[in-house]
């Protein structure tokens, strides 16, 4: 998508400059080998302090390698790494204010939930009796009152996750990195932790950094998203942002579901279909350039074939190839001239529902469509 | 018919395997027994019955030439367990963790030893250092000989394979991101293997050593070949009294040795069965 007006720039790029002081990581072209394979590729990221962050993209992404560059257990091959201003450098991770959550816990198998959570203070040589404090305070906070003096492989994968997590946070760690905590535990407790997670965030204030495969996981958790594809950084954005106005078909494609239209822009707010057909769309492109437009499939609705289109909106006419039962909501595939586009309706007695083989109108709101040039 | 009284048919080949069963335990033991039992043979003729006594074990406490041996046995076991258990835990470490130039060459050397005959081991230590006296010699002006310090060496030499293998495997199946976890969290690299990495290797470190300690107290072939006069250890030269002659002192030698090994051995499985929990 283009971006043209100048004064909004100039605002970005003020307020821009007020975020450098609190900026709580700072990445500046980092690039990262490993041999011959680039896993990270000038990358450039700025997470204010105290927000809620995720990297979010498919697995072998580089969205870990990025949070072990930030953590210090890999020093980018280029760029720099900055933590509240302070460029980390070569820095080891046992020098830097972060604490991590890593994906297989790596929880001390020989020492006990008291033992594991104190390790960090004892290492910094805290007060024994501060140190004892501290770690009640965490047990507390992560409501594992009762456990202080079981092994690892005595507790639950929900209560090792925390054991993990108050390890990392009874450090008052300046940021927190999470590489994908909840990967291990099943579905049920999984949506148990992202809603506590981010309670405890907003709890205690801390930054964190959040590493993950899962939209959803991401969307529910963040304050902001940043998509990483291909050792790169896609989007970063809010998750509205993100899933509304989607900058990349990499992006709308990853982040939910998305019915993708070839077109070409005829200017004036209107593009020419691949079968000849003009739709309207939100303007900004040259005319005759090729571009996508990305449709989300709860922004479309079916509507019986003969009924007039209201002034403004588009309509396509296809046939109904397949209708997906969902319970609260219907998924409906219809064919139209070379493309299948997926349409979710809700399950409720105003809309009216069809049959496969049923010929239909698809109509949709010009302002729901996002633009990709590519 | 109860549940508890269930008769467990038996074919002829379920008879096989019980048979085999007792001859294998016959084979192995019978000897061993017999060695035991004759060790309290209160005859001078070694197969030949007569009354109970301690009269071996005396003679063998009292016979300075064992005692020596004995004291050099132990001398060489305990420093060549000591130097190795500590070298191949580090080679083990840092094979199995750090990435260095010729790391693939040094992972298939450090094997070596375990693969090759004692024979060709010892011809070659004994080669190594005859070279090395000459070497010394021109350069330093002592001439050294083979003895005690040779013999060390030559353990060593071997038991360093033996205990990389044994502290590689425990150290594989320990997850690298206990060590990253510790760095994380403040330890440097030296806090790191004392907190995390070796308590949770302990048993694979003391079973090596255990094992290490039975390889250098057995050792004939290595050790006759790098010792020099005077400085017999008790396997070479209970090896030595068998070509002048079996006497019953042998007997009660060589019984003391087998409940030495025995105990190693039990305490090593017992430490390697301890899990990393308690460790």
């Amino acid at each position: 998508m283009t971006t043209t007006p100048s004064p909004a720039s100039t605002a970005t790029k003020a307020s821009e400059a007020l975020a450098v002081s609190t900026a709580a990581v700072e990445l500046a072209e980092v690039v990262k080998r490993f041999e011959d394979v680039t896993a990270v590729e000038r990358l450039d990221l700025r997470v204010p302090d105290g927000e809620f962050f995720s990297l979010l993209g498919p697995s072998g992404c580089g969205k870990t390698t990025t949070l072990r560059m930030i953590a210090g257990l890999e020093i980018p091959t280029e760029g720099s790494v900055r933590i509240f201003g302070e460029e980390m450098g070569l820095r080891p991770p046992n020098r830097r204010p972060v604490n991590t959550v890593f994906q297989s816990y790596a929880l001390f198998p020989h020492m006990t939930v008291e033992q594991n959570i104190a390790f960090g203070l004892q290492m910094r040589r805290t007060a024994a009796d501060e140190t004892r404090r501290r770690v009640a305070e965490v047990i507390e906070l992560v409501r594992l009152g009762g456990m202080e003096r079981r092994k690892p492989q005595q507790l639950s994968g929900g209560q090792q996750q925390r054991v993990a997590l108050g390890r990392a946070l009874v450090n008052q760690p300046k940021v927190l990195l999470l590489d994908e905590p909840l990967g291990a535990l099943d579905l049920k407790l999984r949506q148990a932790m992202q809603l506590e997670l981010k309670e405890l965030q907003e709890r205690v204030g801390v930054t964190f950094v959040y590493v993950t495969h899962d939209q959803e996981e991401a969307l529910t958790m963040s304050d902001r998203i940043g998509v990483m594809d291909a050792g790169r950084l896609l989007q970063v954005g809010t998750p509205e942002e993100i899933y509304e106005h989607p900058r990349t078909r990499m992006v709308a494609d990853f982040i939910g579901q998305t019915n993708f239209l070839a077109a070409v822009a005829q200017g004036q707010g209107e593009a020419r279909l691949a079968d000849g057909r003009t739709v309207n769309v939100p303007p900004g492109s040259t005319s005759g350039v090729a571009i996508t437009l990305a449709l989300r499939p709860e922004k479309l609705s079916v509507v019986p074939a003969g009924e007039p289109s209201p002034s403004g909106a588009n309509q396509l006419v296809g046939v109904v190839e397949r209708r997906v039962y969902l319970g609260s909501s219907l998924t409906y595939e219809v064919a139209l001239e070379g493309v299948t586009l997926r349409v979710r309706q809700e399950n409720t007695p105003s809309v009216a529902q069809c049959r496969e083989g049923d010929r239909v109108g698809i109509r949709w709101d010009p302002a729901s469509t996002t633009v990709l040039e590519e | 018919m109860r549940a508890g009284d269930a008769v467990r048919p038996r074919g002829p080949a379920q008879r096989v395997l019980a048979a085999n069963t007792w001859a294998v335990y016959v084979f192995l033991y019978a000897p061993i027994l017999l060695l035991i039992v004759f060790s309290f043979n209160d005859n001078r003729i070694v197969g030949v019955w007569n009354t109970a006594s301690l009269r071996w074990y005396r003679e063998m406490l009292d016979n300075a030439a064992v005692l020596n041996a004995l004291r050099n046995s132990l001398i060489v076991a305990l420093a060549s367990t000591a130097v190795s258990t500590v070298i191949g835990t580090a080679a083990a470490l840092a094979l199995e963790r750090f990435r260095f130039p010729g790391r693939r060459v040094y992972d298939g050397l450090v094997y070596l030893p375990v693969i090759i005959p004692d024979v060709t081991m010892a011809v070659m230590m004994l080669l190594f250092f005859v070279e090395a006296f000459v070497i010394v010699q021109a350069v330093l002006g002592i001439s050294p000989s083979l003895g005690i310090p040779t013999i060390t060496l030559s353990h060593i030499a071997f038991n360093i394979s033996f205990v990389a293998i044994v502290v590689r495997a425990r150290l594989a199946g320990l997850d690298p991101a206990l060590e990253e976890a510790a760095a994380d969290l403040y330890a440097s690299r030296w806090q790191a293997f004392r907190r995390v990495t070796l308590p949770l290797i302990m048993p694979g470190v003391l079973g090596g050593a255990l094992l290490a300690l039975t390889l250098s107290l057995d050792d004939v072939v290595v050790t006759s070949f790098v010792a020099g006069p005077g400085s017999t250890t008790l396997p070479v030269y209970v090896f030595g009294l068998v070509r002048r002659g079996v006497t019953p002192l042998i007997n009660a030698v060589s019984t003391v040795m087998l409940v030495a090994s025995m105990l190693l051995v039990l305490g090593s499985l017992l430490i390697q069965r301890r899990s990393p929990d308690r460790a």
